[in-house]
């Protein structure tokens, strides 16, 4: 069949909305829409490559440096691997700071990811002010662990430090004050009459199309589909974690989801503080030989490592499945096919929060 | 026109913000207490135990070296991540980083070592330069010759009909001395790691 295509409209791979390199091939026919292709590979690192024949103790700061925006949630995952091929169990009080650690690195990337989306659609101010509140939460990041970004908190059997009374106070203090200011930043969001304009019924995604392209994360829980994986977690299990979702399917619900997630973590943070177990932080036990598959909720969706470990405990094969990929795929192919312009698709395609670093690590 | 103007010197020409807009002063930048940053010397004496440069996990980043009579360790900037591990590792707390030392005094955390010699005899050769190499060995059997021969039974490793044979693992300092003079890359040494803390007294929680 012949297709009538007017222009080809590449975007990318140096755009000023794009937080990091990729390049969107677009077919449009005036200003719409018909086909679209993604085009990867700016910036591959390797980093599988380097990680095989090390201990964790260096694997996991490289964990830490395949994504800067979600860091902590690869060390993590990489950990909890290492713990369940060794068998080794943590601490109560030790799995409940993790749960803060992550849960703070989530509030900022969600933060991030909706500054971006502000930013795209023209709406600097309110970029700057969630980006201002992002600033407050990587200082009570920083507090916790001594870095903003690079972390390395988690280590096998426990964590790194514990968390001192007067420092649980100051993050409570913190996480009120974000709250307030999530207030009324969403409201802004929710009502602003311009923003709804350029975000409700934009990049739809529809349940059965989010099914057919596998997404995860945000981006299928805007779509109706509560798949999370942190239900599957033991600690989150215990704090009585329900996923949020959406029914709208739009670029607004995408983005509305996001701030409800950074809600939801702001309690899931107070219920540990509450509840923070009495003892120690740091269970031990060594490393050993083995081979798994483990999977976490990154706050881009499902994140996956498949480590297998000599007798040493030192890596032989790894694989890590990143998010970001099939939310790129869903994007492109379903998303923005039938966008009234081109400015709404720099929109949609930030409204997935594609995290370029991770998908080519 | 000219009543808005009148209205938005009303609204807008108020003398404190005109104030604070000539005069406001933003706080000077600080760097946190808490900011994990490059390790430095707290002035304790090194013993030249290497635990520091075992855990580090930049290639590169730090190394022990003669400082005047003794040892100290020196950090290369551009290779380290700061990451904390050989203030974390050090049993004598001769670096500092952000709050980790008195972190770990008050929490009583810390890293245990092993070292385990892993050679693949796909590769070596046999040549005996690991043996030969090894500063333990050295120390042990002064008399230790090229091909890594050795009488003494008391040595980390020797060659035995032209194979290599780990006779005391447990005396291996981890120094990887053995894995850079080895031409083929068959001898390495795993070095393996655990978090510890003490059982917690109560009331520091």
């Amino acid at each position: 069949m012949k297709r009538t295509v007017d222009v080809n409209i590449p975007l990318g791979p140096i755009h000023p909305c794009f937080k990091e390199p990729a390049r969107l091939k677009c077919e449009a026919k005036g200003e719409r829409i018909v086909a679209a292709e993604v085009e990867l590979g700016y910036m591959k690192k390797g980093i599988e490559r380097i990680m095989k024949g090390r201990p964790w103790q260096e694997v996991m700061f490289l964990a830490e440096r395949v994504c800067g925006i979600c860091s902590v949630i690869h060390n993590m995952v990489f950990i909890e691997a290492m713990e369940q091929i060794s068998g080794i169990t943590v601490p109560p009080r030790a799995a409940y700071l993790r749960v803060i650690a992550n849960e703070l690195d989530r509030m900022q990337s969600h933060l991030l990811a909706n500054f971006s989306y502000c930013y795209t659609i023209e709406h600097e101010t309110l970029g700057m002010y969630l980006l201002d509140l992002r600033e407050q939460v990587m200082d009570e990041l920083e507090r916790l662990t001594g870095a903003r970004v690079t972390c390395a908190y988690i280590i096998p059997g426990g964590v790194r430090c514990d968390i001192p009374r007067p420092d649980a106070e100051l993050l409570q203090a913190s996480l009120d004050r974000i709250e307030r200011d999530l207030h009324r930043y969403s409201g802004m969001f929710a009502e602003g009459p311009m923003i709804a304009l350029r975000s409700r019924g934009v990049g739809i995604l529809t349940q059965e199309a989010a099914h057919r392209a596998h997404v995860v994360g945000p981006t299928a829980r805007a779509s109706g589909i509560a798949v999370d994986c942190r239900v599957n977690h033991p600690t989150y299990r215990h704090l009585g974690f329900v996923p949020v979702s959406r029914p709208d399917c739009d670029n607004f619900a995408r983005i509305m989801v996001r701030f409800d997630e950074v809600f939801q973590s702001i309690g899931l943070i107070r219920k540990c503080l509450t509840d923070l177990p009495k003892g120690v932080i740091r269970g031990g036990g060594v490393c050993k030989a083995g081979e798994t598959r483990y999977s976490g909720e990154a706050p881009r969706g499902e994140l996956t490592y498949f480590i297998k470990s000599d007798e040493f405990g030192r890596i032989i094969e790894i694989q890590i499945q990143t998010p970001s990929i099939m939310n790129i795929e869903a994007c492109c192919h379903e998303m923005i096919i039938g966008a009234d312009s081109i400015a709404d698709v720099t929109s949609t395609f930030v409204s997935a929060d594609p995290c370029i670093a991770c998908t080519e690590r | 026109m000219g009543l808005s103007l009148v209205w938005y010197l009303k609204e807008f020409a108020r003398t404190e913000w005109i104030k604070k807009f000539l005069f406001a002063k933003t706080a000077p930048l600080m760097t946190p207490s808490h900011f994990r940053g490059f390790p430095e010397p707290t002035g304790k004496t090194c013993q030249h135990a290497l635990f520091c440069m075992m855990a580090c996990p930049a290639p590169g980043a730090i190394e022990v070296v003669h400082a005047g009579d003794g040892w100290m360790p020196r950090i290369h900037k551009g290779h380290c991540i700061r990451c904390g591990l050989c203030v974390e590792a050090c049993p004598n707390g001769v670096l500092k980083s952000g709050r980790i030392l008195e972190t770990m005094e008050r929490e009583g955390t810390s890293l245990l070592f092993s070292f385990r010699i892993a050679i693949d005899l796909e590769l070596c050769t046999g040549c005996g330069n690991c043996c030969t190499a090894c500063p333990v060995n050295k120390g042990i059997d002064t008399q230790m010759g090229a091909g890594g021969h050795s009488s003494n039974d008391e040595v980390i490793m020797r060659v035995q009909k032209g194979d290599i044979v780990v006779i005391h693992e447990d005396k291996c300092t981890g120094c990887k001395t053995c894995e850079v003079s080895c031409p083929t890359g068959a001898i390495r040494i795993a070095r393996i790691l655990e978090g510890y803390q003490q059982p917690v007294q109560e009331g520091l929680q």
